[in-house]
């Protein structure tokens, strides 16, 4: 079981839908929310900020939707890559969850070293039980 | 001699003078002792030189008669030995026609050149007539009977003359009359000339020479500069030259072809031009360049060089071809395509963003219908509407997700291939039917195990599967149990899977073009969408496979699978 994780998402239901399945199947103790990419960027800024110990309760793995307003998914994998995110949180992992069907996407996901997976919304018990067995 | 000779007259006229003179002084002074041997001396001095002189005249004659029978003798022999060599070396044919009584002889050029036997040839002039070809003879005879009478001195014609084996040979002959004293025409005597092969070499020379003049091409030739330096010439143009480039040949003939190619708008391409010049090898180049008005034209430009028989570069060929309209046509097709290219990236661009939009709310949807499985109702109400709300929810999904499925695979080129073995994929499908198949109870035969291991995209072999099993037992005969028989069989360079059913059956006279289309339906089915057999074709052919149909109205249907074998 996970500790904290983070899901990015624009819509309210997507949102609802994750913190319903991911309590049904105690997959994390706490779920934090970020409306978009930028969202998502500050709620991680924050915490470097204020200086990250071995005590820091940091989000360890991040649900990520691709269509976003303001700031997307592929940008915000852009910058925490530019950013070096992977050395601030080097136990962050991203999962793609996207309603998204270019294969393209899909081929594009895999060229980013924190993306864990890309999974085709909606969330289910049986794919987050399989992420439990696979990574923890 | 018959004659005298005036050089011998003289010294006998002298001789004789000085004898009566020498005469005349013995008679007067015979006594004076003083003039004895003067007359002495005169007698001796006139005898000596009238022998000196005769015998002189009589060895000069001698001299010429010898020089002139040799000179005679020797033409004789040389004309003789002509005439041998003559004979030998001759091919002709010699007739001799004997105008009075018309009978004609050949001589054995007539069985050698020919190939008649002694006995097929004819000894009449109408044999001889016979012999000439339908479509020369009249103008032949004419031209003959006109020379007859007109008592030329010499006679000669060409016609096709019929061999032992009744091919027509050209023939080139030759004649002349031969008349008595009073003038009349007795014979007349000709050499026939077997000019089949040089008349053969001529026609093919002048079906060549067409070719340059009527073709469409053009054709120039140059010869080469005797220097190092000196400038090619032009030595031929044909007629579509001047049409293609608007200089007409007097023109351009005996000019350098340079100022030609520099009328080339590509300076590259007459940088090209001048370097396989210097090298001397064959070239080919597709071009824009300027007839004489200054219009622009594309042209496809060919260079060969031309050796003699020393293998010395003696000339060039140059052959253009106008492609203007080609290079047109090439143009609008690649603009074209370029359209069609960006027309169909875009659709595509926005069939994925159509597809995404729908599926978003979509997989909202059938999320929480998961989230709903889990809770009890109690009101029998609401689960019915519930019910109805989550299986219409499952339809929009899965119609949702073949059309995706489809937009996919018109969209990979190349896709994963892994070793799959049938039987495993059919124990997949039936786990995934189970329901539906232990509702119909049917008879599944596989005969699949013939054919050890298929290399195709697995997903797409068990979609293309569980669709055709999916609609046998969808559209099975409710009168009579369902039978399913699945075979599979190696045919050497591919291989063909069968898959049978006796269930309804579709009505090929009227469907048969729509059965692999999009949208249609054939049963009315709620369950049917009209996706099923196209998302099947569209995969099989997206493997390289192709599937065929045959059906029949309350027999049951059959589609055939091929793939080729790698």
């Amino acid at each position: 079981m996970y500790k904290k994780i983070l899901c990015v998402d624009d819509d309210p239901i997507t949102l609802m839908l994750c913190k319903k399945v991911i309590q049904k199947c105690e997959f994390s103790e706490t779920i934090e929310i970020a409306n978009n990419g930028e969202d998502a960027l500050a709620y991680l800024e924050s915490f470097s900020q204020k200086g990250i110990t071995p005590t820091t309760d940091l989000p360890e793995l991040l649900f990520l939707d691709l269509n976003m307003p303001v700031m997307g998914g592929w940008e915000f994998l852009d910058i925490i890559t530019e950013r070096r995110y992977n050395e601030i949180f080097p136990q962050l992992k991203v999962i793609v969850l996207s309603s998204t069907i270019d294969p393209k996407d899909i081929e594009k996901s895999k060229s980013y070293p924190m993306v864990l997976d890309f999974l085709s919304k909606p969330i289910t018990r049986e794919m987050l039980e399989e992420l439990k067995n696979n990574n923890t | 001699m018959k004659h005298t000779n005036p050089r011998f007259f003289l010294p006998v006229f002298l001789t004789l003078f000085a004898l009566i003179f020498t005469g005349m002084v013995v008679v007067t002074q015979w006594n004076n002792p003083s003039w004895q041997l003067g007359i002495g001396l005169g007698l001796a001095l006139g005898i000596a030189l009238f022998t000196t002189y005769f015998l002189a005249q009589k060895i000069g004659t001698t001299e010429r008669y010898m020089a002139q029978f040799e000179s005679e003798f020797s033409e004789l022999s040389i004309s003789n030995e002509r005439f041998e060599i003559v004979s030998k070396a001759t091919s002709d044919t010699i007739w001799d026609w004997d105008v009075k009584t018309n009978s004609f002889i050949w001589n054995k050029g007539i069985q050698g050149v020919f190939g008649y036997k002694k006995d097929q040839v004819g000894a009449n002039l109408q044999w001889w007539f016979d012999k000439i070809h339908p479509e020369d003879s009249l103008k032949m005879s004419v031209k003959l009977y006109s020379y007859i009478a007109q008592r030329s001195d010499k006679w000669q014609d060409e016609y096709r003359f019929m061999d032992a084996n009744g091919q027509y040979r050209y023939v080139y002959d030759r004649g002349f009359l031969v008349k008595d004293e009073e003038g009349n025409v007795v014979r007349m005597i000709g050499a026939m000339q077997d000019v089949t092969r040089q008349k053969e070499e001529e026609q093919r020379l002048r079906l060549l020479e067409t070719v340059i003049i009527q073709n469409r091409d053009t054709v120039l030739i140059t010869a080469v500069g005797a220097s190092e330096n000196a400038e090619d010439q032009i030595v031929y143009v044909n007629p579509a030259f001047e049409k293609m480039t608007g200089y007409d040949q007097a023109e351009v003939l005996h000019q350098s072809a340079t100022f030609f190619f520099k009328r080339i708008q590509n300076k590259r391409d007459v940088k090209k031009i001048a370097d396989a010049l210097k090298k001397k090898e064959a070239f080919t180049l597709e071009t824009l360049t300027k007839r004489k008005d200054n219009t622009n034209y594309w042209v496809n430009l060919s260079l060969i060089p031309i050796t003699n028989h020393e293998n010395q570069h003696t000339h060039w060929i140059s052959i253009q071809r106008d492609i203007t309209e080609e290079k047109e046509q090439e143009k609008e097709r690649e603009q074209l395509i370029k359209e069609l290219t960006q027309n169909n990236s875009d659709l595509k661009q926005f069939s994925y963003i159509t597809s995404h939009n729908l599926r978003a709310p979509l997989s909202n949807l059938t999320g929480l219908l998961n989230l709903l499985e889990d809770i009890e109702i109690e009101d029998y109400e609401l689960k019915e509407i519930l019910q109805g709300f989550s299986k219409s929810t499952q339809q929009l999904n899965d119609t949702v997700n073949d059309l995706v499925n489809i937009i996919i695979i018109k969209d990979s080129l190349a896709i994963d291939k892994e070793p799959i073995v049938i039987r495993d994929v059919f124990e997949n499908i039936f786990n995934q039917l189970s329901f539906l198949i232990s509702n119909l109870n049917p008879i599944i035969k596989l005969d699949v195990d013939k054919v050890n291991t298929l290399f195709l995209n697995r997903s797409y072999f068990e979609s293309i599967l569980l669709n055709l099993t999916t609609n046998a037992l969808r559209y099975s005969d409710p009168s009579r149990q369902l039978k399913i028989l699945v075979a599979a069989k190696n045919l050497g360079t591919e291989t063909q899977i069968t898959f049978k059913d006796n269930g309804l059956g579709i009505d090929l006279k009227r469907h048969r073009d729509k059965v692999f289309g999009l949208y249609q339906r054939f049963h009315d089915n709620p369950d049917s969408k009209g996706l099923g057999l196209y998302l099947v074709k569209s995969q099989v052919e997206s493997m390289g496979g192709s599937i065929t149909i045959d059906s029949e109205v309350g027999v049951g249907t059959t589609f055939t699978i091929t793939f080729k074998n790698n």
